[in-house]
């Protein structure tokens, strides 16, 4: 509770959660907005911004530019949102345990967690998403595969931190089952800095996905940021509001998301927090 | 006002922001100190001890400040000086030494440099480099350390606890202050240290006239090395006077309480508790070695932290193992509660393997063997309830949660504390009353040992007091085993019944308290108990009544 109070009165973290929940909004009420499906052609080509019944222009084959933003917005924070979780759970997971045992479990561990980090994260997303086929549920997966070992290595730092604490001990020497003693005590006491992570890593999940359909890597079927971009760029010079409006839409939600993050991260360490 | 006059503080009150517990940090306070003499501040955690003296040099948190009142130093009202006067003052005229030397020293610069920098700051024009060097090897000389070329060379982390503070010691004096405050100097340090450290801070006093004002909580400390004394609680002065008036007749009740709480400054009145049998808990030839390793190219280096040990516990028994830090005393309890693995050796309890168990029955086994830790603040889960990490130990073991939350509040009630306690986060609770949290939560498994990790060392010595008073009656009342682990002599002869000292991960004597305090039989336990501040005024339990009386 008073978490959420000392957030409300971070002033950068309140700004990126008013544009955040602009961008929510957006998503969600998309198919009211714009009924049509956004790859329909509703207008000439090539419609500057403020032509009739186009708010943001059309694109090359005269589909509606905003009808598109609003539509890429879920995908991207669909993207975003489940990405990161599928990432969480692999790198909390791996963190917990080689934090929590120790020893060869933990090099072990590690040595997994480091081949991945040796891998350039995108490289390795287009190449999955090249060889598994570009659908939404691939590539969520490929995304979640390259961005996990950040977290692992963060959840394995405070399970470390935790598990010499002597709260921790006490918990075992009670009797109480292992699981219960990772869940119950080590976790809730590590999940603050996890959140903030996570929290930036989907940021960083929508840029990922803003590129791969950049490059034509994106799901075919929906129609995304990265997509509209991607194929606006042999024409920018003559109309520049089919590339720069999507790209404003991901600079304000990434910029969002991260401020976010960054209050989060001021209201969840109590050492700041207490400050104000 | 007096020539001898150094320090007058006059009705000072330091303002606290808005929500604290109360207005004033401290209230009306007025104290004076002489030059050439000690004057010690005494009182709790909380009393506006450190804020006094962190008020003299302005070193006040943000949002607090001297609401009213003058501090005069060398008759100058200091408490209004302007700012660059103050910097002047500090590490000047007036020098500081704290509690933990580790945190006090930068651990990136080597210590001579540190030395060094408080002359070149304090000395205009500044002085030639041969000069300082000179000078830092003349103070590392003077607080008694051997080798200063080589030491001024060293970083914090490389020198013991004791000697860290010489240096932050050699730092206060590098400018010929006329005034010495001494936050909790000794208080970190173990007891042998503690000594040389007072008898250092005492003869640099005397050889040099200053005034020094040293906070500390021990009154065995007080009786030990002050000239007059200064008893604080509640940000008020309850009562000053010189050490003799003080501690022989105190008159304010509190004084009374604090000077009882002294442990070992009660009589020893333990009668014989019938102790016999075979031993419960058995533990053989116990080895501990831990190796840590030093990057790729040095050898690990290698800490013989238990050396062939072997402990009995009797049913009932209380055992003391006192020893100083890096004796490997916490590690054996460690190794009895099976939180560390031993290389070598063997534990049996109630005639049963302790470490040949595994899963399921080492589980049942634990429940018979409980640990109260030292630090009560990291001892309990910040986001539990108190009432949950009471009951959680039962609930594992099968008890249905709603008995075991009974039982969880009735213990509560029995460690003096309210019931409502249970649905409340430990941050609401003080220290001793989560030290008595912790106790409950180790008896809600009605464990037949205990054991203790310096349980009482984080308290303030009447809480100390208040603590050691309840273990002793839950022993009775659920016939427990205790180990007792402590750095301290004087509590462990208010609780055991027999001691083991420890040096080195080696046991050195062992026997009942009486016998320990009466004829310590080897060298570095008669250290230990040499070393007890305050022995002269407060007698230890055994101490010959004749010693008493001359003292």
């Amino acid at each position: 509770m008073s978490t959420l109070k000392s957030f409300l009165r971070h002033p950068t973290g309140m700004i990126g959660l008013i544009v955040l929940l602009t961008v929510v909004i957006l998503a969600v009420t998309a198919p009211w907005l714009f009924p049509d499906d956004p790859w329909d052609m509703v207008g000439a080509p090539f419609q500057p911004p403020l032509s009739e019944g186009l708010w943001l222009g059309s694109d090359m084959l005269g589909r509606d530019v905003a009808a598109g933003i609003a539509h890429g917005a879920r995908i991207s924070l669909i993207i975003g949102v489940i990405s990161t979780l599928t990432s969480l759970v692999i790198g909390v997971t791996i963190g917990a345990i080689a934090g929590y045992f120790g020893g060869k479990v933990d090099e072990v561990m590690m040595r997994i967690t480091e081949l991945f980090q040796t891998i350039p994260g995108f490289i390795l997303a287009i190449l999955l998403v090249a060889t598994i086929g570009p659908k939404i549920s691939n590539i969520i997966f490929a995304i979640g595969i390259v961005s996990w070992p950040p977290l692992a290595r963060l959840t394995r730092a405070e399970f470390m931190r935790l598990r010499g604490r002597e709260f921790v001990q006490a918990a075992v020497c009670q009797g109480q089952h292992p699981l219960t003693v990772v869940l119950r005590r080590i976790l809730p006491n590590a999940i603050s800095p996890i959140i903030v992570t996570g929290s930036l890593a989907v940021a960083s999940a929508i840029l990922i996905e803003s590129a791969l359909s950049f490059m034509g890597l994106g799901d075919p079927n929906l129609m995304s940021w990265g997509f509209m971009i991607g194929a606006a760029r042999t024409v920018i010079r003559q109309a520049w509001w089919m590339s720069v409006f999507p790209g404003l839409a991901i600079l304000l939600t990434v910029l969002a998301i991260n401020l976010v993050g960054e209050g989060l991260n001021d209201t969840l360490n109590p050492r700041i927090s207490r400050k104000r | 006002m007096t020539d001898k006059t150094l320090l007058a503080i006059e009705n000072v009150s330091i303002s606290l922001p808005p929500g604290a517990d109360r207005p004033f940090a401290i209230e009306s306070v007025s104290l004076t100190v002489n030059r050439n003499e000690i004057v010690c501040l005494v009182g709790e955690s909380g009393s506006g001890k450190s804020m006094t003296a962190h008020a003299i040099l302005r070193l006040l948190p943000d949002r607090t400040g001297v609401a009213q009142g003058s501090i005069s130093f060398n008759g100058n009202d200091i408490a209004k000086a302007d700012e660059p006067t103050m910097r002047r003052l500090r590490g000047g005229a007036i020098s500081m030494i704290f509690q933990e030397p580790l945190s006090a020293l930068n651990p990136l610069a080597r210590v001579g440099q540190q030395i060094a920098e408080s002359i070149i700051t304090h000395t205009k024009p500044t002085p030639s480099k041969e000069a300082v060097d000179a000078r830092v090897q003349e103070l590392i000389r003077d607080v008694g350390l051997p080798d200063p070329v080589a030491l001024a060379r060293s970083f914090p982390f490389q020198l013991s606890g004791g000697q860290r503070q010489r240096i932050m010691i050699a730092m206060a004096m590098a400018n010929n202050p006329a005034l010495l405050l001494a936050d909790e100097p000794t208080t970190a340090l173990d007891v042998t240290t503690q000594k040389q450290i007072l008898a250092l801070v005492k003869k640099l006093q005397s050889e040099r006239g200053m005034g020094v004002l040293l906070i500390t909580h021990d009154f065995g400390v007080v009786a030990d090395v002050a000239d007059r004394v200064v008893v604080m609680r509640n940000g008020r002065v309850v009562e000053q006077g010189t050490v003799d008036e003080v501690l022989r007749n105190p008159k304010d009740d509190y004084t009374k309480s604090l000077i009882a709480a002294v442990p070992g400054s009660r009589s020893l009145t333990k009668t014989d508790r019938r102790i016999t049998g075979e031993p419960l808990l058995d533990a053989v030839g116990l080895n501990k070695t831990f190796i840590t390793k030093q990057g790729m190219f040095l050898p690990p280096r290698r800490t013989d932290a238990v050396q062939n040990i072997s402990l009995g516990l009797k049913a009932r028994e209380t055992v003391a193992i006192v020893g100083e830090s890096g004796s490997g005393k916490s590690t054996l309890g460690r190794l009895i509660m099976r939180l560390i693995e031993p290389d070598t050796g063997s534990v049996h309890f109630d005639g049963k393997d302790l470490l040949s168990q595994r899963g399921e029955k080492l589980r049942q086994m634990r429940r018979k063997i409980q640990i109260v830790f030292q630090d009560p603040f990291a001892a309990l889960d910040p986001r539990q309830k108190v009432g949950d990490a009471i009951a959680g130990g039962p609930i594992a073991y099968g008890t249905p949660s709603k008995e075991a939350m009974a039982d969880a509040k009735r213990l509560l009630a029995r460690v003096g504390l309210q019931e409502s306690a249970a649905n409340r986060y430990p941050h609401e609770f003080s220290g001793g009353q989560r030290q008595r949290i912790c106790i409950a939560r180790a008896l809600a498994l009605k464990p037949s040992v205990l054991v203790a990790d310096e349980a009482v060392s984080a308290l303030d010595v009447s809480v100390q007091a208040q603590v050691l008073q309840l273990l002793a009656e839950l022993r009775e009342e659920m016939n427990l085993a205790m180990i007792f682990i402590t750095h301290d002599l004087r509590v462990a002869a208010e609780i055991a019944d027999r001691i083991v000292v420890m040096r080195r991960g080696e046991i050195v004597e062992q026997g009942e308290t009486q016998k320990i305090f009466q004829n310590p039989s080897d060298a570095y336990t008669r250290a230990l108990l040499d070393a007890i501040p305050g022995r002269t005024m407060f007698a230890g339990p055994g101490a010959k009544q004749a010693e008493v009386a001359s003292a």
